[in-house]
């Protein structure tokens, strides 16, 4: 653990939290400690109004010197008087706290994904999900918990004040025990919800780690599963556990140490002024009543003052969880985008390559030196061993990446120079394994783009997913369900598929997107794609010659580098690589043909 | 839905509670004990009125004046009583939150792991996200009843019980009349409760979805940022929090409704008392001092009233929390572990279905009259179209799945007969997505068998041929796969998980397209090493590459749930059959032209 941070940074820290969210929302604010001042008024007036109550009811009545007649009327009024008042106060304050906290939460988990929104996917591959589900959802909300006692909190303040004020009118010297107390028990209190500071910044730690393992490891259920490892899970995850449980112990401890004396303050500020009160009464420079509101406001202090214990408690709380959330608010690996605007013409566009190389981590070179020319309207094939970069490259015409080095463009356009949101206009990408989002099959077609009917309905025929659609109880209105898991693979990949053939892209680009599809279902896509005279250039990146067929050219990649680009027949006859991958099954089952001649001859023999 | 359960909300949280209190034993150890220095330390609160009464009445009122020394006295005694009542008050909190948190903990890992004995169809139906909050956030709504309103509930029905004790000692009329209007005030919470509990159970269910949201807007960003869907991703973001806020915030309102509420009842009660002490006066034995002290005693009363309502919001959500993470433990396991169950038997395994239907709790049947045997030491290729059954057949020969109806019996024993321990060290499964974990290659590799060695894993990489994809790793085994395995290709990923499932030495592999995204030579050269290896051995692969297929001693054909052809590739081909069929269309697309 690091060295704990100094108190004044906790709490210059705390007080700009608290600033940035109150400036945010000024007015909810006000209107809470609106509220919380009410209340703190009605809690003075309740013990000045019990105080007279004592001397001009009480006392007189049950020391028999007045007799009761109609005088009980009045106190009983009061004190119901000042109770609707305070349920007043109380419900103005929650209200607009609550609202306070919700809205502040909202708009902080908003900012949360539209700033994640904007980075780059580098920054992700060193983020789990579950991590960034935790700061959105967990530390989102331990970071407005200052929110709901803040207001509280300073009507609190005001009450001490008012009290003390009170205190120090009815006797001078009550006044000053009173305020030397209550300077003490502040005193404490601070240095306790420092102290907790550190503890609750592991506490946070911990969770996020469980919730990853959690994360994780529901995701891989299957694996988990199949290779009859849910032991090993679980303790991994109790490990985590524990470690979290030992934290919040921590945590607590320094709570009930801390605690202990704020909520001892008000029995002992009572009995106190309660003695040197008798003493101040005996001397006559006070009456029974002010004494007993003098104690009745310190004991009706209890409340509050645990309140405020919880202000100083929260804000180390909130600040613990801001930190979490501020890390990645202030995370400044953003995608920066020019401001070029998309030029949706119906024609293919050309895509070239320039010494392009890259790397997800330094010293791990995917691709080098990589030169592409693909004129406008073009069929391209992508074919390499596996691991030699198709996929990469794939995502770099797409700009899911940059390059390292050189560039892409298309059409003489730098990808980067494009605005945001714009090179999609004229570019679409399938990738390997279907990204479904958890809304009907049209929601996923359209991604909130709007399209006519027909192309959507154009697109789901190509891909070969019109019928299955069909067959869906509500057909396109059908919800897929979180990743689409109500679909099989491969009808994921068909609806990723039309997703993007429903664009008409310029540029479409396609990796092994058909790899869990049925031979027969693909041979129709395919055979649709020849015919479709689609207005694109297409990438395919593939194994199977028949999506090569579809290709005027193929480049052949290995070890990150352009081996060879031609006609498929020149690299068969030129490229012994390219043939290997290409012949593998046929030469394969040549073998095998051999083999079981072998086979049967020797047996015949 | 009010009138169908007439018992309603609050009793269901408290029930549930109590049934989380069951699971979780650690939160009640050392339980006496924690509740006689809690109860000690609640004293203190009482020391207060008492005090007051006996310096008011005895000393400040008393005949002769302010009696110095008697207040004196007094004083001190009821300091020291404070003290001490702090300190035992503070003890018995840190053993109560400690079982609590201990408690919690071990109701974290016993969830986690039913949830991992449930099978498939529960982990794979569920949304990820609502999964992980049932061991995370469903847990922390807990654990924050149990650190504020556990801890407020138990310190405050102490204080009620002290302070209603000690009305009744001082005067039993007006101690009657603050419990009766206690008990009135406690109805109409009961009944608002309810309304109170529905309102939180909407927010979880709002919060489940403005995470599953937010978790889909992040892992989907790539398909979210290729499709320039950023706006409309936000957009859909956006509306699941505001959804989320509304029904917080409506909870919120009944909340300070609620505890608005107790507050005027608490100046209700104490005007009653003045008028009614006034009124009964010295005649009935009420002086001055105990009726003073009976102002603090009803503050005493009230009090824990207030805190208990402040934290009804904490026992709602947390009896929410509850009741999800109940609806997990009660879930039956579906696919239980058999007790005393027996071994497979050793040396290669057969496999036979007999009369096998498969069905989805809710859909039609998936594999019907299914009937076949697979002698040991053969290699089936399972062939079909999508949807087909092919890959509810291989989870079902690794009870993954368990039949609708029928037995899966392998090497002489029904499956659901065989312990878990001796299924998985022996039959390994390789589903197509290739799930590899955030960790190193060496470490994926080893989650197939845990003690094995750097030179075993190397070992493995090169009995398959992979030593030379394993070579060019910057960092060997050592090199990290990172989320999902997300720093390899997919087909890189298919590679780690098929070397996990070889290094545990199976006597039955059953791989489902387990190949699919590798390329055609290195498939080729992987089927090849593996025949070798696994000569003799049992095995079962699911494929739409039909090369697959040509190789196998056997091919299975289904279509639409059922076996419709087996034998060998020439004679199916020969037959002219539904897999003559697939395999014009496979040819059609490999013939290198």
């Amino acid at each position: 653990m690091t060295a704990p941070e100094r108190l004044s940074v906790v709490l210059r820290d705390g007080l700009a939290l608290v600033r940035r969210f109150v400036r945010a929302r000024p007015g909810a604010f006000a209107l809470a400690v609106g509220g919380a001042t009410v209340f703190a008024s009605a809690i003075v007036l309740a013990a000045v109004v019990v105080g007279r109550v004592t001397d001009d009811l009480i006392i007189p009545v049950l020391d028999g010197e007045a007799a009761l007649g109609s005088r009980w009327v009045g106190g009983v009024l009061l004190i119901t008087g000042v109770a609707v008042y305070k349920a007043a106060g109380i419900t103005l304050r929650r209200t607009f706290a609550g609202w306070l906290q919700g809205r502040t939460q909202a708009d902080l988990r908003y900012q949360l994904i539209d700033h994640q929104m904007r980075l780059r996917l580098a920054w992700f591959r060193r983020q789990s999900t579950g991590d960034l589900m935790a700061v959105s959802e967990t530390d989102g909300r331990q970071a407005t918990y200052i929110l709901a006692p803040l207001p509280f909190g300073t009507g609190s303040l005001l009450l001490l004040l008012a009290s003390i004020g009170i205190i120090s009118w009815i006797d001078s010297l009550l006044g000053g025990i009173t305020l030397v107390g209550l300077g003490g028990i502040i005193a404490i209190d601070l240095r306790g919800s420092w102290r907790t500071f550190e503890a609750f910044q592991a506490v946070q730690h911990s969770r996020g780690l469980v919730s990853g393992i959690a994360h994780e490891s529901f995701d891989g259920a299957l694996t988990v599963k199949a290779l009859g490892r849910e032991e090993y899970e679980t303790e991994r995850l109790a490990r985590a556990s524990e470690k979290l449980r030992d934290d919040i112990i921590e945590v607590n401890r320094l709570w009930a140490f801390y605690g202990a004396f704020i909520e001892s303050f008000p029995a002992v500020g009572t009995v106190v002024l309660l003695m040197v009160g008798a003493l101040r009464l005996k001397g006559g420079s006070l009456t029974a009543g002010e004494l007993v509101t003098v104690t009745y406001l310190l004991s009706l202090l209890a409340i509050p003052m645990r309140l405020m214990g919880w202000v100083f408690w929260d804000l180390a709380h909130s600040l613990a969880g801001w930190r979490r959330v501020d890390t990645v608010l202030s995370e400044r690996d953003f995608l920066v985008h020019g401001d070029l605007a998309a030029d949706p013409q119906p024609t293919g566009a050309a895509v070239e390559g320039a010494a392009v190389g890259f790397a997800y981590s330094p010293g791990e070179v995917i691709l080098s030196g990589v030169e592409l020319e693909i004129p406008p309207s073009r069929t391209v094939a992508v074919v390499g061993p596996t691991g030699s970069g198709k996929s990469t490259l794939a995502m770099l015409l797409v700009r899911l990446w940059d390059p390292d080095s050189g560039a892409i463009t298309l059409d003489g356009r730098d990808l980067r120079r494009f605005a945001r949101a714009e090179l999609p206009r004229e570019v679409a990408f399938v990738p390997q394994e279907a990204f479904l989002f958890n809304e009907d099959v049209r929601g996923n077609i359209t991604l909130g783009m709007p399209l006519p009917e027909e192309q959507i309905e154009a697109a789901l025929r190509l891909a070969a997913a019109d019928e299955f659609v069909a067959a869906l109880p509500q057909g396109m209105g059908t919800q897929l369900g979180e990743r689409g898991t109500t679909l099989s693979g491969g009808q994921r990949q068909r609806v990723a598929l039309a997703r993007a053939l429903a664009r008409r892209p310029r540029l479409l680009v396609l990796d092994d997107a058909t790899s869990a599809v049925d031979p027969s279902v693909e041979a129709d896509i395919l055979r649709g794609l020849r015919e479709a005279d689609l207005p694109s250039t297409v990438v395919v990146v593939a194994y199977r010659p028949s999506s090569i067929a579809l290709a005027d050219t193929v480049i052949y990649l290995d070890g990150g580098r352009v081996v060879a680009h031609g006609r498929h027949g020149e690299l068969l006859a030129t490229e012994p690589g390219y043939a290997r991958l290409l012949q593998a099954y046929e030469e394969d089952a040549a073998a095998r043909q051999a083999e079981r001649g072998r086979g049967t001859e020797g047996g015949a023999s | 839905m009010t009138a169908a359960k007439p018992e309603g909300a609050p009793l269901e949280a408290r029930l549930a509670l109590r049934r989380a209190l069951r699971e979780a034993p650690a939160v009640l150890r050392g339980f006496p004990l924690t509740l006689v220095l809690m109860l000690a330390g609640t004293g203190m609160q009482i020391v207060v009125p008492i005090a007051i009464q006996q310096i008011v009445d005895g000393e400040i009122l008393a005949a002769g004046g302010v009696n110095t020394g008697g207040v004196l006295r007094l004083g001190v005694l009821a300091l020291a009583g404070i003290v001490a009542a702090a300190a035992a008050r503070r003890l018995g909190l840190v053993r109560m939150l400690r079982a609590s948190a201990t408690g919690l903990s071990d109701l974290r890992v016993t969830t986690f792991r039913h949830l991992h004995r449930l099978s498939i169809l529960h982990t794979e139906s569920e949304r990820r996200g609502a999964l992980v909050s049932r061991v995370t956030s469903d847990m922390t709504t807990i654990q924050d009843f149990m650190d504020f309103g556990g801890v407020a509930m138990i310190l405050g029905s102490l204080q009620v019980l002290l302070a209603v004790g000690l009305m009744t000692w001082y005067r039993w009329q007006l101690s009657l009349l603050v419990v009766g209007g206690v008990a009135m005030y406690g109805v109409l919470l009961a009944w608002f409760q309810r309304i109170l509990a529905r309102a939180h159970d909407r927010v979880r269910v709002r919060v489940a979805d403005s995470l599953a949201a937010v978790g889909e807007a992040i892992s989907g960003l790539p398909i979210v940022r290729a499709y320039g869907a950023e706006d409309a991703t936000l957009e859909r973001v956006r509306r699941a929090l505001e959804r989320q806020f509304r029904a917080e915030f409506r909870a919120n309102r009944l909340g300070a409704f609620l505890f608005s509420s107790a507050e005027l009842f608490a100046g209700l009660i104490t005007a009653a008392v003045i008028g009614v002490g006034v009124w009964l006066g010295p005649g009935r034995g009420v002086t001055a001092g105990s009726l003073l002290a009976f102002l603090f005693l009803v503050n005493l009363l009230v009090e824990p009233v207030q805190m208990v309502v402040e934290t009804l919001d904490l026992v709602q959500s947390a009896g929410a929390g509850v009741r999800r993470i109940l609806g997990v433990l009660d879930t039956p396991v579906d696919v239980p572990d058999p007790v005393d169950g027996v071994d497979l038997p050793t040396g290669s395994l057969d496999v036979d279905f007999a009369g096998i239907r498969f069905r989805y709790p809710t859909g039609p049947d998936v594999l019907s009259e299914l009937t076949v045997s697979i002698p040991d030491g053969t290699r089936v290729a399972v062939v079909g179209e999508t949807g087909s059954g092919k890959t509810t057949f291989a989870k079902l020969v690794t009870r993954l799945l368990d039949p609708t109806e029928g037995w899966v019996i392998i090497g002489g024993v029904p499956l659901n007969r065989v312990r878990f321990a001796s299924l998985r060290r022996r039959v390994a499964f390789v589903p197509q997505e290739g799930f590899l974990f955030d960790a190193s290659v060496g470490a994926n590799v080893r989650y197939g068998r845990p003690e094995a060695g750097d030179d075993e894993v190397r070992a493995a990489f090169e009995e398959l041929g992979l030593a030379d994809w394993l070579a060019q790793l910057p960092a060997g085994l050592a090199t990290p796969v990172g989320e999902r395995g997300g720093q390899l290709s997919v087909g890189e990923r298919q590679l780690v998980a098929l070397v996990r499932a070889w290094i545990s030495d199976p006597d039955l592999l059953v791989l489902d397209e387990a190949t699919s995204a590798v390329d055609p030579a290195l498939e080729v050269r992987l089927r090849r090493a593996m025949e070798r290896l696994t000569a003799g051995r049992t095995s079962i692969t699911v494929a739409h590459r039909l090369s697959t297929a040509e190789a196998a001693d056997e091919v299975l054909v289904f279509e639409k749930g059922r076996l419709v052809e087996r034998g060998r590739h020439e004679d199916l081909l020969a037959a002219g059959g539904p897999y003559a069929a697939l395999h014009a269309d496979w040819a059609a697309g490999t013939a290198s032209l």
